[in-house]
């Protein structure tokens, strides 16, 4: 007896002990682990003198430690004069000068980010020797550095659609250097924010132009375009519906079915919209009419659906939207409306173009039909339910009185009459009274 | 006139004699069978088009192809409806030619009578509930509720079918009107049809003439007793007069 209540108090304490140890292991491991870097720029890793290890945790993990004894004007000293160039392998000629003030206008050389932290494997004179196909090959290779401290965007833009153009084998697919350049690179959002630069605003559409030029001819003329151009920086550009660096590719049925919440982020807005006297009504109204409602439901449904109904910017176009008082393209004009149904709908009469709302709520002045039918049911289904339901209610409770008055009248009557000795029964004889018969007033 | 049914009883000496009286004709449960039918059917596959929002309604439409089966559905069972209505309104109207029409369940100022009445019961300000012909206010008001959100049901429908021809004629507010009313009167039928109908006829009495096709004496001395009372003078002129059934 005594030996096993040994053991038992032994293993019991082992127990308990082992469970502290655990608890304060995890905790200790979960205070350890580093959290994921969400900002919008994570400080560079060599910037507070230690050097860890890069936040982007992949298999081939080299820990390159900068040598930052070398100070920009040492390498400027040779790179920041014109005329260098460096022959690669096919003869392409990569011009390795870079202009003194070019880096130091950057936003890197202006929050003093030195040359060597980029170009970690160049080291001090002489070089070791540069391998690179071509000048693209070479950019490719040297946009890697990126992720060092841009690893949240640069993971994200590997989901992106120029990302899978690369993977597929498209060369010319961008990368990080190609919008943001080499040594050029402007600051984008207000620091510590991701809230863009008024500035960057008006530049983000011109990098996207450098390979879309022919859909950029298109923004520039559009509605938000122009009004980009004039100097308001309220107007979407680029990158407010493509996304940022995990640009999703547009041309699927997925991307079509979400794309109304692509223009709905800011035609709901009502600050925004009031400061334009739009509408926030239009995603409202265009869910509950045909179109939208069919796309509502396929878009939580089945998402990668097919579906032929229309969204935004099947009427309104594409990057070539226009103000719908345009008089070309407009579809507050009677013929430009038909013309866009008839895209969808051959035989389309104008009537059939009268059918669609524009976006408005029936009022006695517009769609005055749509109005009275409107006002008619949403008198006639409470007044009518509600009249129904109050007799229904009042004619149960009538029946229900009337039943438990007879109910007890019988029972009293049965008392009386045939069990008067026991007092205890009359719950008995209701019981039995109730099977019997049903018996209203 | 009446039929008459023994019922098989325990006891052989207390011989019950339950007498039915005919109530609705072959066609007309045949018609209601068809309507439940149709309405069922349409209201199902109608519904979760109202409300897409709902689970339920994504758990039916939950792919276009689905969708479409849908309404491919609803579209077959639009038309059963709208042949029950055509039917319904031919044997209406051979009836008037034919001076036949039973008329019973033309409204009159007797049924807001009754339905004043009825309404002064339920408020205990009268001990006496009306007395009804062959059909009550309650029964005219259910007819003619559905006869009139049928007709709603399928003209709007047949608008929202054919929008382009409809609107070759029509302006085209036509077609945003007849879906707020197709949806609207939809909500008005079906509801209706669970609050009032269900309660009269299933929880109030079991109510089952209209798939028997009778109603026993009891029955309608208590729920139509004008009726009952026109039927005994029928009757019993009947006998006098020594003529049968005309």
């Amino acid at each position: 007896m005594k030996v096993q209540r040994l053991i038992k108090s032994i293993l019991l304490i082992s127990g308990s002990v082992l469970i502290i140890i655990a608890i304060g292991f995890l905790s200790n491991s979960t205070h350890a682990a580093p959290g994921f870097q969400d900002s919008p720029t994570s400080t560079p890793p060599e910037a507070g003198g230690t050097s860890q290890a890069t936040p982007f945790p992949t298999q081939d993990v080299t820990i390159i430690i900068p040598n930052l004894s070398l100070s920009d004007e040492y390498c400027l000293d040779c790179h920041g004069k014109p005329g260098q160039v460096y022959t690669l392998e096919n003869g392409d000629q990569l011009d390795l000068y870079v202009p003194a003030e070019l880096h130091k206008n950057s936003v890197h050389g202006s929050t003093g980010i030195a040359c060597v932290q980029c170009h970690t494997l160049v080291g001090a004179y002489p070089h070791p020797k540069w391998q690179a196909k071509d000048l693209r090959d070479s950019s490719l290779q040297l946009n890697e550095v990126c992720k060092r401290c841009h690893a949240h965007q640069y993971l994200l833009a590997l989901d992106s659609v120029h990302e899978a153009a690369l993977e597929k084998g498209n060369q010319a697919a961008a990368v990080c250097v190609d919008c943001h350049t080499s040594h050029e690179v402007r600051r984008v959002t207000k620091p510590g924010t991701t809230e863009t630069l008024p500035e960057a605003k008006r530049w983000i559409p011109e990098r996207c132009r450098l390979c879309h030029s022919e859909i950029y001819n298109k923004y520039e003329g559009s509605v938000h375009g122009s009004t980009l151009s004039e100097g308001n920086e309220d107007v979407p550009t680029c990158v407010d519906c493509h996304g940022v660096h995990n640009i999703e590719d547009p041309t699927t049925a997925s991307f079509r079915l979400k794309s109304p919440e692509i223009c709905a982020k800011c035609h709901t807005d009502p600050a925004l919209m009031e400061k334009y006297g739009l509408s926030t009504d239009v995603l409202n109204s265009y869910v509950a009419d045909f179109h939208g409602a069919t796309v509502a439901i396929f878009e939580k449904q089945s998402p990668d659906a097919e579906v032929n109904k229309a969204v935004c910017y099947d009427c309104h176009g594409i990057h070539d939207i226009g103000k719908t008082d345009d008089p070309h393209v407009g579809l507050q004009m009677q013929e430009n409306l038909q013309a866009t149904c008839k895209r969808c709908h051959p035989d389309a009469s104008a009537n059939f173009s009268q059918a669609w709302l524009s976006h408005y709520s029936p009022s006695p002045d517009r769609y005055a039909l749509v109005y009275y039918v409107k006002l008619f049911y949403s008198i006639l289904i409470p007044v009518t339910l509600g009249g129904m339901g109050l007799l229904v209610v009042m004619d149960s409770g009538r029946m229900y009185l009337n039943r438990r008055k007879h109910r007890r009248q019988l029972a009293s009557v049965t008392q009386n009459e045939e069990i008067p000795a026991t007092p205890d029964l009359p719950e008995a004889a209701e019981a039995s009274n109730t099977d019997s018969k049903e018996i209203e007033s | 006139m009446t039929v008459q049914k023994d019922s098989l009883t325990s006891k052989p000496e207390t011989v019950y004699v339950e007498r039915y009286f005919p109530r609705f004709t072959l066609g007309q449960r045949w018609e209601h069978g068809i309507l439940i039918l149709s309405v069922f059917i349409l209201l199902i596959t109608g519904l979760p088009q109202k409300y897409p929002d709902t689970l339920w309604g994504q758990w039916i439409i939950s792919s276009p192809e689905r969708l479409n089966q849908i309404q491919q559905i609803h579209h077959v069972f639009a038309l059963l409806l709208f042949a029950l209505a055509v039917y319904h309104f031919g044997r209406i109207f051979v009836q008037i030619i034919r001076k036949q029409l039973p008329g019973g369940m033309l409204p009159e100022w007797q049924d807001v009578r009754d339905a004043w009445q009825m309404i002064k019961f339920l408020l205990f300000l009268t001990r006496n509930k009306p007395n009804f012909g062959k059909y009550n206010f309650e029964q005219k008001f259910t007819y003619w509720m559905i006869f009139f959100g049928v007709g709603i049901m399928i003209l709007s429908g047949l608008i929202l079918w054919f929008p382009i021809q409809v609107t070759k004629i029509f302006p085209g507010g036509v077609i945003p009107a007849a879906f707020l009313a197709h949806s609207n009167e939809a909500i008005a039928l079906a509801v209706f049809i669970v609050i009032w109908h269900f309660f009269h006829v299933h929880l109030q009495r079991l109510n089952l003439s209209i798939f028997t096709g009778r109603i026993n004496e009891d029955d309608l001395r208590k729920y139509h007793e004008n009726e009952f009372e026109r039927l005994r003078a029928l009757n019993s002129q009947d006998s006098n007069t020594g003529g049968g059934n005309p």
